[in-house]
């Protein structure tokens, strides 16, 4: 009924501090003029989620580390609804790998800390912190969980999307992409034997390259572009890896009622020890200028 | 879970259905109904709206990764796809995938990304077809 309540909420009227919000938003509503929104929505749909990487962590038989997270403590230093959007995509990626771990209580203060800011950009109504922190508090819901999460998540970038906040969905999953590259890089560290982890790495060009176009759409708008700044300087290092895909056409067979697909084309990815040493270096200055 | 996700599901349906006696096509209930479709031991990626009542054909585009395997279901209001057929296409436009095998329409297509890069997500009808439904995304490793 909780989560009823809070679908239903999307539908009432404006709250008064609505105004205000919106007006405080506006330069970023026409950085980009002559934008076509559905194009900026059609390549943030295509970012995959950070809960991928996350399980990917658990698989490879990397440990838990909560040190590697942001603290939730860190929290009353996001008074810009541009620091907020950023670190409210960098909690949603620190819950989803704690959930993935199976570490509610680290989880539980995310939840706080990710509905908090969540409500600061007017967009709480979407995140059904009594379910999750239900949820939460028991391992053997953790299917639950993640799909609650998730969905509570996509309904907050879609609301952002149909009420032209995009710049906010933009800052929101740039910032859950860079935790992720953030743990995945400090695990790839602590592993160098892992070439899986490496190649990961290595493929975030593809999205590096789809956030960097999301970002272009933004360029008056100081904040974003000063990151923007920033994530060419990750190109650059990014510029060295090649990604190679070979095409060869699929089979596919019918099993108990699934096509399933069998993909011969390949990728291979061209990666050094020191090329994500430098990747890693310049994502860790990245993500401290995000979090501080 | 799969009890607790629907009743969940199934609330968030009826509290957006207010907009849905307006439209035709009900393609947001369709795509959350298609959720807890998704096979066992798939995380929940995405939920895609199969509204082509003015088109003929609706799509997407997502990121694939290696070494992951994906489940994308197909929902209707009518008997089992209605007409509707999803298929996958690497960047280079390859066909890699897709619902109608050898004349049959299946529901959901497993595929093992292989290759990591955008791929589209594609949904074309059949007819005869209301061209009206939804769809879900998911993942495991």
């Amino acid at each position: 009924m909780v989560f009823a309540a809070t679908l239903l909420s999307c539908t009432s009227g404006k709250k008064p501090d609505d105004q205000a919000f919106e007006q405080s938003l506006d330069s970023a509503k026409t950085a980009g003029p002559g934008v076509d929104e559905e194009v900026i929505n059609a390549i943030l749909e295509q970012i995959p989620s950070p809960l991928e990487i996350s399980v990917l962590l658990k698989e490879s038989g990397s440990k838990y580390n909560s040190t590697m997270l942001n603290s939730s403590n860190n929290l009353p230093k996001y008074n810009s609804n541009f620091k907020k959007a950023l670190n409210l995509g960098v909690y949603g990626t620190d819950l989803g790998y704690t959930n993935i771990f199976g570490k509610n209580q680290d989880g539980i203060k995310y939840i706080s800390s990710i509905k908090s800011l969540a409500d600061e950009l007017n967009i709480g109504q979407f995140f059904d912190v009594e379910t999750i922190g239900r949820l939460a508090t028991n391992s053997k819901n953790l299917d639950s969980l993640l799909l609650i999460t998730t969905m509570n998540f996509n309904h907050i970038n879609h609301y952002l999307q149909s009420q032209s906040r995009d710049n906010l969905s933009v800052l929101l999953l740039t910032g859950g992409w860079l935790e992720a590259m953030q743990i995945t890089c400090q695990t790839a560290a602590k592993n160098p034997e892992n070439k899986e982890l490496q190649e990961k790495i290595g493929e975030q060009k593809i999205i590096l390259e789809q956030i960097l176009l999301l970002f272009s759409f933004y360029k008056e708008d100081a904040n974003m572009a000063g990151l923007l700044t920033d994530l060419e300087q990750l190109k650059t290092a990014y510029d060295k890896i090649k990604i190679n895909y070979t095409y060869k056409e699929s089979t596919m067979e019918i099993v108990d009622g699934i096509a399933v697909i069998k993909d011969n084309s390949t990728t291979t990815i061209d990666i050094t020890p020191q090329n994500v040493e430098e990747i890693k270096n310049i994502t860790d200055s990245i993500r401290t200028k995000i979090i501080s | 879970m799969k009890t607790l996700a629907f009743v969940l599901l199934f609330i968030s349906s009826l509290a957006v259905g207010s907009n849905d006696l307006i439209d035709q096509c009900n393609a947001d209930n369709l795509a959350n109904s298609c959720i807890p479709k998704l096979a066992s031991g798939f995380n929940f990626l995405k939920s895609y709206k199969v509204d082509g009542e003015a088109k003929d054909k609706v799509e997407y585009s997502y990121v694939f990764t290696k070494g992951t395997q994906y489940m994308i279901n197909v929902c209707s209001n009518g008997s089992a796809t209605d007409g509707i057929v999803v298929s996958i296409f690497d960047k280079e436009r390859n066909k890699v995938a897709t619902s109608k095998i050898n004349g049959q329409f299946i529901t959901a297509i497993a595929y093992p990304c292989n290759a990591t890069g955008i791929y589209y997500i594609q949904y074309t009808f059949d007819e005869p077809s209301a061209h009206c439904g939804g769809s879900a995304l998911g993942f495991k490793r």
